[in-house]
Order: structure tokens, then C-alpha cells, then sequence
């Protein structure tokens, strides 16, 4: 009996955990190892241990810093940009309202639709030439505008077409955080007469900071390795402007048959992505 | 907005939060001037999310020729199809696509049903057990939803390659049935399960198995379904890895089908892009709407609440 109980847990636990260890920690490791090495294409042929070289080459290619100041850029907005929108779109279909929870359903649809439908369908409908966004501005006399096909715009854009689904999307966990605040504490906090953007701002925001760190993590993991929407949308372009790190590794790996600087892109990505994970860690700490 | 979001929540207590009674005309001004504000800015992000849900719906059942008349100039004409028409729908199916949703959905059944049968024991071991070495495995847990697989996609390739797995269904399966997500969600709905249950099925003398199943999992039905929810949609609007490890034919997944054709405009089949698009956003949207209420209800039940 005794000897069950122990070995127990771990029986239960074997299977998930073995498969975590194959599919997501050997691939980190091999990664690793794969970023000192080097050869054509070395899903068939051989290896050459390379040392540094294929760091080296990343920081001697322009095009590799392009694509590191765009995934900073792109990330700098995308994460704070949705974590504020999801918030007040939580509080805005948290309101007692008339129709309120048709709104909220509705509101929250974004949530099940696939990244690449998203990019496709905003995509054709921001189209310089006969986009449905570029008709609706013409008709309201604003003019054309390029969009995905303008240097200066494509990345901005591109922040909108992925915030269509990541807005709604933190604001599920806003939500659930929201509706785990009881009425009283606000209630008691107004008649000790705070205002509302006191409420909002002392009692509020702190109690969902476990939710915000959260949130801002998870959605930095996830844009920091964006990969589809370049792919489908602009391949990188117009001048590398939507050259995200991601997309880079990918094409020197898959498109250039250089998996060294392909593995090592993905190495540098990952570390650069776990010091700003850690780094909000540190600013988003509950402190209660 | 932050402000004029907070706004209702004093208006619905009415005059109670008003005592200053000389204002309470002003107060139900600005209370009506901020409803009406709320509405505006419900109905501008309705637009925004019903429009290219719309449109996409809408052009589907067009011609392809007539894809796109009426939009520059642009014309209310262009939210509706142009002239009715399945002829995107028929090519489609022709082409294939009606393969890649049953595809797709019995993958998305067989990866359901994997994890649940291999998370939820873990989850159970994680809630239930005191055993050596749990945190640092819990960490092994949490740290994997950390490190996003696109991050490491290039050596899971490799390894799918060298077990000879490019082009088969296990290269779908397999890498996808250990869930972190999973794997949190079931501990922490296990966690609430009264001790007394689990105790009398001890009593009875039923193996720790047959009281995960015969007791714990018939109690569980939210945990289930969210995470049925999750897994089936990340099978269903998964893309990258399976255009990576299982480009052929055969194995093609309703993303993969949906983007050969938006890249592959050449032939300017407007009209199979817009249907296969419409189709790929109605299967999950059909599960998600009835069960959202429950969906939130599962993360407030997650830990991740204030």
C-alpha cells in the first residue's frame, strides 16, 4: 500500500511530462546546439562545429539589426497597447447596461478566429488598390492610404490587424479578474469618499495586478515570436519594416538552408524574450 | 475612457451616490450624456468587429468576379453579395477542402482526447500528491508555457524529421498532447475536489486511477470542456507547424488550405479564398459562443483573478 502511494504521483505524472522533455526541452537544447554548428542544410548533411561564427555573422549583417529594432519597435507598442485596451474593454462590458451581454459576446468573437483568417481577411480589406478600408476613406474624403505596402505604415498596421484578436483576447482574463472583485470594497472606498479615478486607479488597478502580469507576460511570449502575420502579409517588407525576428530565423533556416544563423537567431530571441519577461516580472509584481 | 467607463457603476446606485441633493439634476445630465457615450463607442467597436466578419461572410456568396465591385467607389452594395452565387463554395470542395475540415476535425477529437487522458492525471498527481521533486517538476511545467514553441520550431523539425514523422498524423499529435495550459488548468480545478471524496473511494479500496476516473473526472466537467475548447481550437487554427511538418496533401489542415489559397491569388479565385476563410471562422465560432459564459467562468476559477 505505502509503496503505491509513493510511486503513485509519478506514475501519473510520467506521460506529460515525458512529452514536455521530447517536444519542448530537447528542442531547446538542440537549438542550442545547433547554433555552433554549421553546414548547408544539416536536416540530411554533415556538421561542422563553427564555434561563434554564426553569432558572429548575425552581428555583421545589417539585416539582422533591422530585424531586432523592428521586433523591439513592434513590441514596445503591441504589448502595452493591448494590455491598456483590454483592460478598458473589460470595464467598458463589465458595465450594468441594457444589451450589455450581446455586446460582450460579440465583442469577444475576435477570440476564436484563427491568426491567419485575421491577417488574410484584413489583409484584402486594407489593400492600397481595392481594399474595403481605402473605399470607406475615399467615400468619407480622407484619401487612400498604402497601408501594408508603405515602409512607414505596414508595421503600424500590422500592430492593429494582430490587436483585433489580442485585445479581446486579454480581455477574458480582464474579465474573470473584474468579476472576482467584490462590489464592496468599491462601494466602501466611495463612501469613504474617493472618486471614481481614485477607485479606479487605487483600488481597481492593484487588485488586478496578478491578472496585468499575466497578461503583459503572456502577450510578450507570444509577439516577440510573431511569425504569421509577416509571413502571409508582407513577407518582411516594404524595406524590411515588418521583419520580425521570428520571420527571419524562419527564412534563414527554411529559405536560405542556413540553420547555424537560423538556430542562433532563434537563441538570441528567446534569450532577448526571457530578460523583458523577467524584467516585467519585476515591474508587475503584485505587492500586496 | 478609463473614467467615462467607470461611470455607470455610480449611476446604477442612483441617488443614493448623489447626496448632495441640488446637483442630482446636472448628475442625471451627465449620467444620460455618459450612457449615451457608452453606446457610441459599443456600437463603433461592433462595427469593428462584425464588419470584416461580415464581409468576409458576405463575399463568399458572390461571384468572383464581382468580388470587389462597389468598393472603390465605395457603396453600401459592397457589404452584400454582388449576385448570389456557391460557385466559391463548389470549387472548394472540389478542390479538396471538405478533406481538410474532417481532417482537421478528427485531429482535433484524437488531440482532445490524448490530452485529457495524459494532463489530467498530471494535473491530479500535482493537486493531490506531496511527493519529492514537485516543484522543481511544477516549474518544468510553467516554464514550458514560457518558451513559445515557435521559439524552438527549427529543432522540433529536425527531430520530427529524424523519427521520420514529416508528412504523417503522429508529427500533428504528438508534440501537441503535453499541455502547460492543460496541465495548470486541471490542478487548480482539482485542488477545490473535497478530500472526503477522494477518501471514500480510498476506503472502498479503489485504485488511484478508477478515482480519477469513476469520481474526480465526472465532478469535472467545466475543467473538461474549457479544456476541450482550448485544444480543439488550437488544433483547428493551427497553422505553422503543421505547413512544416506536414505540407502533403493528404495531411492538409484547414489553415494550411485557407492560406494556399490567399497566397496563391495567381488565379484570382476570390470567391474559394472568402469561402474556405468563412468556413475556417464558423467552427469556431459556433463552440466558442455558447460556451464563452463558461470559458470565463473557468479562467476566474484559474487563479489568474485579482
Amino acid at each position: 500500500m505505502v509503496r503505491t502511494e509513493r510511486f503513485t504521483p509519478y506514475l501519473f505524472l510520467l506521460p506529460a511530462l515525458a512529452l514536455l522533455l521530447v517536444w519542448r526541452y530537447v528542442p531547446l537544447v538542440t537549438g542550442l546546439r545547433e547554433s555552433f554548428y554549421t553546414n548547408a542544410l544539416s536536416f540530411t548533411g554533415t556538421k561542422e562545429y563553427v564555434g561563434l561564427d554564426n553569432f558572429r555573422r548575425l552581428f555583421d549583417d545589417p539585416v539582422f539589426w533591422k530585424s531586432v529594432r523592428v521586433t523591439f519597435l513592434f513590441n514596445a507598442i503591441v504589448t502595452p497597447l493591448q494590455t491598456v485596451l483590454a483592460l478598458l474593454l473589460a470595464l467598458l462590458v463589465n458595465q450594468k447596461l441594457r444589451g450589455m451581454s450581446a455586446f460582450r459576446t460579440i465583442l469577444l468573437l475576435p477570440v476564436a478566429i484563427s491568426i491567419n483568417v485575421t491577417a488574410l481577411a484584413w489583409g484584402l480589406a486594407l489593400d492600397t488598390n481595392y481594399g474595403l478600408v481605402n473605399g470607406i476613406l475615399e467615400a468619407l474624403g480622407l484619401g487612400r492610404q498604402p497601408f501594408l505596402r508603405s515602409a512607414d505604415q505596414a508595421l503600424w498596421t500590422m500592430v492593429g490587424i494582430v490587436s483585433w484578436i489580442g485585445v479581446p483576447f486579454w480581455t477574458l482574463f480582464y474579465l474573470a479578474g473584474l468579476q472576482s472583485i467584490s462590489p464592496e470594497i468599491r462601494e466602501a472606498a466611495r463612501i469613504d469618499g474617493a472618486n471614481r479615478f481614485q477607485i479606479f486607479r487605487q483600488i481597481t488597478v492593484p487588485l488586478l495586478q496578478r491578472v496585468t502580469l499575466f497578461v503583459v507576460v503572456s502577450d510578450t511570449v507570444i509577439n516577440f515570436t510573431l511569425f504569421i502575420p509577416p509571413y502571409l502579409l508582407t513577407r518582411g517588407g516594404p524595406q524590411e519594416s515588418t521583419n520580425l525576428m521570428m520571420y527571419e530565423a524562419w527564412q534563414r533556416g527554411f529559405t536560405y538552408s542556413d540553420l547555424g544563423s537560423s538556430s542562433a537567431m532563434a537563441l538570441l530571441l528567446l534569450v532577448v524574450m526571457m530578460a523583458v519577461v523577467g524584467l516585467e516580472f519585476l515591474l508587475f509584481r503584485p505587492r500586496h | 475612457m478609463a473614467v467615462r467607463a467607470e461611470e455607470p457603476a455610480q449611476a446604477g446606485s442612483g441617488s443614493r451616490a448623489d447626496p448632495v441633493g441640488h446637483r442630482r439634476g446636472a448628475a442625471s445630465m451627465t449620467h444620460a450624456a455618459g450612457i449615451t457615450g457608452l453606446y457610441t463607442i459599443l456600437g463603433f467597436l461592433t462595427v469593428l468587429v462584425l464588419a470584416p466578419l461580415w464581409w468576409i461572410g458576405a463575399n463568399s456568396f458572390t461571384t468572383r468576379e464581382t468580388v470587389w465591385a462597389n468598393v472603390l467607389p465605395f457603396s453600401w452594395r459592397a457589404l452584400l453579395p454582388q449576385e448570389f452565387s456557391l460557385a466559391g463554395y463548389r470549387g472548394i470542395f472540389e478542390d479538396g477542402f471538405g478533406r481538410a475540415m474532417s481532417n482537421t476535425a478528427a485531429l482535433g477529437f484524437v488531440t482532445v482526447v490524448l490530452t485529457i487522458a495524459v494532463c489530467a492525471p498530471a494535473g491530479f498527481a500535482f493537486a493531490r500528491f506531496a511527493f519529492r521533486g514537485k516543484n522543481v517538476l511544477w516549474v518544468l511545467v510553467l516554464a514550458s508555457l514560457m518558451v513559445p514553441y515557435e521559439a524552438t520550431v527549427i529543432p522540433a523539425y529536425t527531430l520530427i524529421d529524424r523519427l521520420g514523422w514529416l508528412n504523417s498524423w503522429q508529427a500533428l499529435i504528438v508534440p501537441a498532447i503535453a499541455n502547460g495550459t492543460a496541465m495548470f488548468l486541471f490542478r487548480q480545478f482539482f485542488s477545490e475536489i473535497p478530500q472526503d471524496l477522494l477518501d471514500a473511494g480510498r476506503v472502498d479500496g479503489a485504485s488511484w486511477m478508477r478515482i480519477l476516473g469513476g469520481i474526480v473526472l465526472p465532478l469535472s466537467k467545466p475543467v473538461l470542456v474549457t479544456c476541450s475548447i482550448l485544444v480543439f481550437l488550437g488544433q483547428w487554427n493551427s497553422f505553422f507547424w503543421p505547413m512544416l511538418v506536414a505540407p502533403a496533401e493528404e495531411y492538409r489542415v484547414v489553415q494550411v488550405a485557407v492560406s494556399v489559397l490567399g497566397v496563391s491569388q495567381e488565379l484570382r479565385y476570390w470567391d474559394r479564398l472568402f469561402a474556405a476563410s468563412t468556413l475556417a471562422a464558423v467552427v469556431p465560432l459556433v463552440l466558442v459562443l455558447p460556451l464563452q459564459r463558461f470559458y470565463v467562468g473557468s479562467i476566474v476559477g484559474s487563479g489568474v483573478k485579482g
